[in-house]
């Protein structure tokens, strides 16, 4: 392609003519990255080996009292594997995840083009509405929805029943773990899309005008515009976007801990209540890092490939 | 009506539709801050808080440490947006314009920080700091947050910085300017909405954070905004109107924040950086 | 010239972090500080009296300083933990009555004598157990609430109810009355009761002699599956079938029934003293049935006596870290003696000792539950009792009980299976 043939040819000329820069150009790299790996690392590195070292040790408050683990190789991560309800939580959170995340984005994506095309007053009072969403405290979030689906003063049963939906009177939303997922994974995708409504409409007004006027000139249909044209050029937010969601999705915690007043039975477990209820709650800290270093072994294997991808992103100069 | 004005007026009115949606339980939570006790929970909904009372908010406003508190968030949430945004814009130029040993590591470590639950972290993060006597000091909370936003930041910066089309690049360059500060002043208008919304990230998880700044923060006039919305809950009770006027405060001045940089994110604005 | 901005803006940034590092780190002279960790109660309720302790105190120990944070109920053992981790424990903290087994057990608390301190011989038996692990006693007893009935006397004298119910069967049959009467609103209920509020379903289990848990020869067993505690759960069944249309999965502080309560469809309902004016609080609930508010201990089945309630309260712990022990002990006798229980009694609780049960007299408010107070059950002290509760046993088995999704015979034998597993582990 001529765009690729230029660079080549500019890449030459500009190291032919700019050689004594070619030492700046070498350190010039690691100098811009300083200051943020100084910060993470003098902040984050001790306590990543903690956990690290945690996870091998007998931790409970007994140990945590005297400053002292007492080493009990990986018998924390063995009763981890051989505990079943891990398996099902595992499972279970996945596919939450997996639901959670397509759900997201795709909602998300598809506001922000809305966003696009609406007029300008509406397009204010919609960002105006995201930011709000995303700017209310996650914890007074998620008590407003528990209020919202509770069954004696909820106006989610209240409105089901006006409307003749059947009869809601004092209808618990979380008996059947089916219909609390759905409760819980309309909170959560509510609580994300602002997010990734915001961060893609700002990579949408980078798109230049001229591209997409260039395009629609020769005749292209506005689907196949934003296929050609638009989605290469956001595709780097959009799997940094993914990765980020398939993160976070996979620690919900808080949604699923307020929805069930604090008491979220068996069925509800994801992996971080589970990891709460059986570790952290009852002051066992060695387990409680190992299964912290399994979630970060598994959620590193499932983001692997849009991990490879934002490496690989942006090595053809 | 042309088509076009059609189309305009489906759009809108899906616009508006989709904001109703979205707006609902923060509309329910701002209309609860307004009503009286009574009113709070009814067997059929009061749609609109009438009788209005203010009683909530100066509930709130007048509760212990409430102006501390807010000082004291907004100098995390300023310190936090302002330097992490410097440091994750010079790494993610670093990451995405060079290529260098190390820069494979420092991406996979970078995400791979953000995936380490909060919970294993806490006491770890906790001993860390008490070492360093950064204890019950906003300081150290500032750091730990700034742990928590520059990953997010980097990558997505890293994302826009990339997503700048090479000919916008190239075509401001020709005038033979490779300079470093000419080269930041060209790619910052391009990848301004970038900052915008990392920005806007930055606020929020420094401004809504807790379980940190509560285990941090063991003075009450050296506590949080989120700590301070907490106490509303005691073991006798949550005081609902109260807590929800605390939280209607409380989501103001990131509401106010977002709409005085919203107008960099105004779709078309790089156009004419590159007509120019 | 945006690159100088923005080197101008990071310099200013770090001269804020380094100005509010600054400000963070006084240190004073050689002068003695503890540190007490209290809960939001104190600081609403009685905060004359922690003025109070610390005067006396810094009248003892001239030039001392004491610095009293308070902290919330839901991450205070998250923020103890990381504390005594990163050497920063407090020198006194409030525990919840049953929250110490299990920091008893770790050895996380200093032994103290019990004649350093104000009422030690005449304190509650209730409250000194869960201060006593292994002959040692352990932290210092400091309020408790009971739960009695709290009623409306307006619908019970409409009900045609004289006085109030003296045995369960009385209870039973007045709770009808009120269902005959006004239970054609779908909402209401004679005796309002949550599902899941195992405090009040236990407390039917220790009146028909039954028990959580018992430990023989070492080792505890769950005996929810007896024949006594099939008996009251099954009473209890009939009970809330008839009298109660609360939903059935949810517990009692999701809402709390004073809301229900507030709103006029709840004639009675179990609840802690502190609920009482919470329906009364104008931000939540309504102030106008303060007129025809009153409470009575909850009927036994066995006349005479009531029904026996949980005693919910709070210790005070010194932490073996400590480095000012004596000084803890000092600040906490002054907190706890006779004056100060009086305030905190005045606030609707019930003080440590029974000598001072005198000062619940007389408030209308209060003597209710202290009288409720003289039957009392407490969860089986194990350092894994804290297990049962994250496992949600209990509250599973009631709610499974009530909603009939499993026969009590099942439901009560897989939950003390449960609880026999999980108190004998580890």
């Amino acid at each position: 392609m001529t765009v690729a043939e230029s660079e080549v040819s500019l890449a030459s000329r500009r190291r032919r003519r700019w050689s004594r820069h070619r030492v700046l150009g070498a350190v010039a790299p690691y100098a811009l990255l300083a200051p943020a790996a100084v910060v993470l690392g003098a902040v984050l590195f001790y306590p990543l080996y903690l956990i690290a070292r945690l996870s091998v040790e007998k931790y409970g408050l007994f140990e945590l009292i005297r400053h002292q683990g007492k080493w009990i190789g990986l018998d924390n991560y063995t009763q981890i594997i051989h505990d079943g309800q891990f398996w099902r939580v595992l499972v279970r959170t996945i596919v939450f995840t997996a639901v959670n995340v397509s759900l997201t984005m795709v909602l998300g994506t598809a506001i922000a083009l809305l966003l696009v095309k609406v007029s300008g007053v509406v397009r204010y009072m919609l960002t105006g509405a995201l930011v709000f969403v995303w700017a209310t405290p996650v914890v007074v979030a998620v008590d407003v929805w528990r209020w919202i689906v509770d069954p004696q003063f909820g106006i989610l049963n209240w409105a089901l029943t006006k409307l003749h939906a059947g009869d809601f009177f004092h209808h618990d939303w979380f008996v059947n773990p089916w219909s609390g997922f759905a409760v819980i994974t309309a909170l959560v995708v509510w609580g994300a899309i602002p997010f990734v409504t915001i961060t893609v409409f700002a990579g949408l007004s980078q798109v230049p005008t001229e591209l997409i006027e260039a395009a629609q000139i020769d005749g292209a249909r506005s689907w196949n515009v934003f296929r050609e044209v638009t989605l290469p050029l956001l595709k780097p937010i959009f799997v940094i976007l993914a990765s980020l969601s398939i993160i976070w999705d996979f620690q919900v915690f808080n949604q699923i801990w307020i929805m069930l007043d604090q008491r979220p039975s068996a069925d509800y477990y994801l992996m971080s209540v589970y990891s709460f209820v059986e570790s952290f709650r009852l002051s066992e800290y060695g387990l409680g890092s190992a299964i912290a270093v399994v979630m970060v072994l598994i959620m590193f294997a499932v983001t692997f490939v849009y991990i490879r991808q934002m490496v690989k992103a942006g090595e053809v100069r | 009506m042309s088509s076009r004005q059609l189309s305009k007026v489906g759009w809108n009115a899906l616009g508006l539709a989709v904001f109703v949606v979205m707006i609902f339980p923060v509309y329910w939570m701002v209309s609860t801050a307004f009503k009286t006790g009574p009113n709070i929970f009814s067997y059929s909904p009061k749609w609109l808080p009438i009788p209005a009372t203010l009683a909530n908010f100066g509930d709130a406003i007048h509760r212990q440490y409430f102006w501390q508190n807010v000082r004291n968030s907004l100098i995390v949430v300023c310190v936090v947006v302002t330097l992490s945004l410097a440091l994750a814009f010079l790494a993610a130029l670093a990451l995405a314009k060079f290529r260098f040993y190390g820069r494979k590591a420092f991406i996979v470590i970078t995400i791979a920080v953000l995936m380490v639950p909060l919970n294993a972290l806490i006491i770890p993060l906790y001993i860390t700091l008490s070492r360093v006597h950064e204890v019950n000091k906003l300081s150290g909370v500032i750091i730990t947050y700034m742990t928590f936003v520059l990953p997010f930041a980097i990558w997505t910066l890293r994302g826009f910085i990339l997503g700048v089309p090479r000919e916008l690049e190239e075509a401001a360059m020709v005038d033979g300017t490779t300079r470093f500060g000419a080269f930041v002043r060209i790619l910052l208008p391009l990848v301004a909405p970038g900052l915008v919304a990392t920005s806007i990230f930055a606020f929020i998880q420094a401004w809504n954070e807790y379980i940190i700044a509560y285990v941090l923060l063991s003075s009450p006039e050296k506590q949080t905004l989120t700590v301070w919305l907490a106490s509303f809950t005691t073991n006798r009770g949550t005081a609902w109107g109260p807590l929800m006027a605390g939280a209607t405060l409380t989501a103001v001045p990131v509401v106010v924040f977002f709409l005085l940089v919203q107008r960099r994110i105004a779709f078309g604005l790089t156009a004419g950086a590159v007509r120019g | 010239m945006k690159a100088r901005f923005l080197v101008a803006a990071i310099i200013a940034a770090i001269l804020a972090v380094a100005a509010t590092t600054a400000s963070g780190g006084t240190k004073k002279g050689q002068a003695d500080k503890i540190v007490v960790w209290l809960q939001d109660d104190a600081k609403n309720g009685w905060p004359e009296a922690v003025a109070a302790a610390t005067n006396a105190f810094q009248a003892k120990h001239p030039g001392a300083e004491v610095d009293v944070q308070y902290q919330q109920w839901t991450t205070h053992l998250t923020k103890l933990d990381a504390a005594i981790a990163g050497n920063n424990a407090p020198d006194v903290v409030e525990m919840g009555n049953t929250e110490t087994t299990k920091y008893m057990a770790a050895g996380a608390f200093a032994p103290v004598q019990a004649k350093s301190f104000p009422n030690s011989k005449k304190w509650l038996s209730g409250l000194k157990d869960s201060c006593t692990f292994g002959g040692k006693l352990l932290c210092v007893p400091y309020y408790t609430g009971a739960r009695a009935v709290i009623y409306r006397t307006d619908y019970y004298r409409a009900a045609g109810i004289k006085g109030t119910p003296k045995t369960l069967e009385q209870f039973i049959a007045d709770g009808k009355k009120l269902m005959k009467k006004y239970g054609s609103d779908r909402n209401f209920s004679a005796f309002y009761f949550p599902g899941k509020n195992w405090y009040a379903s236990m407390g039917f289990v220790y009146d028909y002699g039954g028990q959580i848990a018992v430990r023989k020869g070492g080792k505890w067993k769950g005996t929810l599956n007896s024949p006594q505690a099939i008996r009251a759960l099954t009473k209890l069944k009939s009970v809330v079938g008839a009298l109660s249309r609360a939903p059935l999965t949810v517990d009692e502080a999701h809402p709390y029934p004073s809301i229900p309560f507030g709103k006029g469809s709840v004639a009675s309902f179990v609840g802690n003293g502190w609920e009482w004016p919470y329906t009364l609080d104008s931000k939540v609930g309504n102030p106008d049935l303060a007129p025809v508010m009153a409470a009575y201990p909850m009927p036994s089945h066995i006349k005479g006596r009531y029904m026996p309630t949980f005693l919910g309260g709070s210790d005070l712990a010194v932490p073996i870290t400590s480095s000012k022990k004596s000084l803890a002990v000092d600040w906490i006798a002054a907190f706890t003696n006779s004056a100060n229980m009086r305030a905190v009694a005045k606030a609707g609780n019930i003080p440590n000792a029974t000598s001072l049960v005198g000062f619940t007299k007389g408030n209308p408010k209060v003597e209710p539950f202290a009288k409720a107070a003289k039957y009392s059950w407490f969860i089986p002290k194990s350092p894994n009792w804290a297990n049962v509760e994250s496992a949600n046993v209990l509250q599973d088995m009631c709610s499974q009980i009530l909603s009939g999704s499993k026969s009590v015979k099942a439901a009560t034998t897989s939950a003390s299976n449960a609880i026999t597993r999980i108190l004998n582990a580890g």
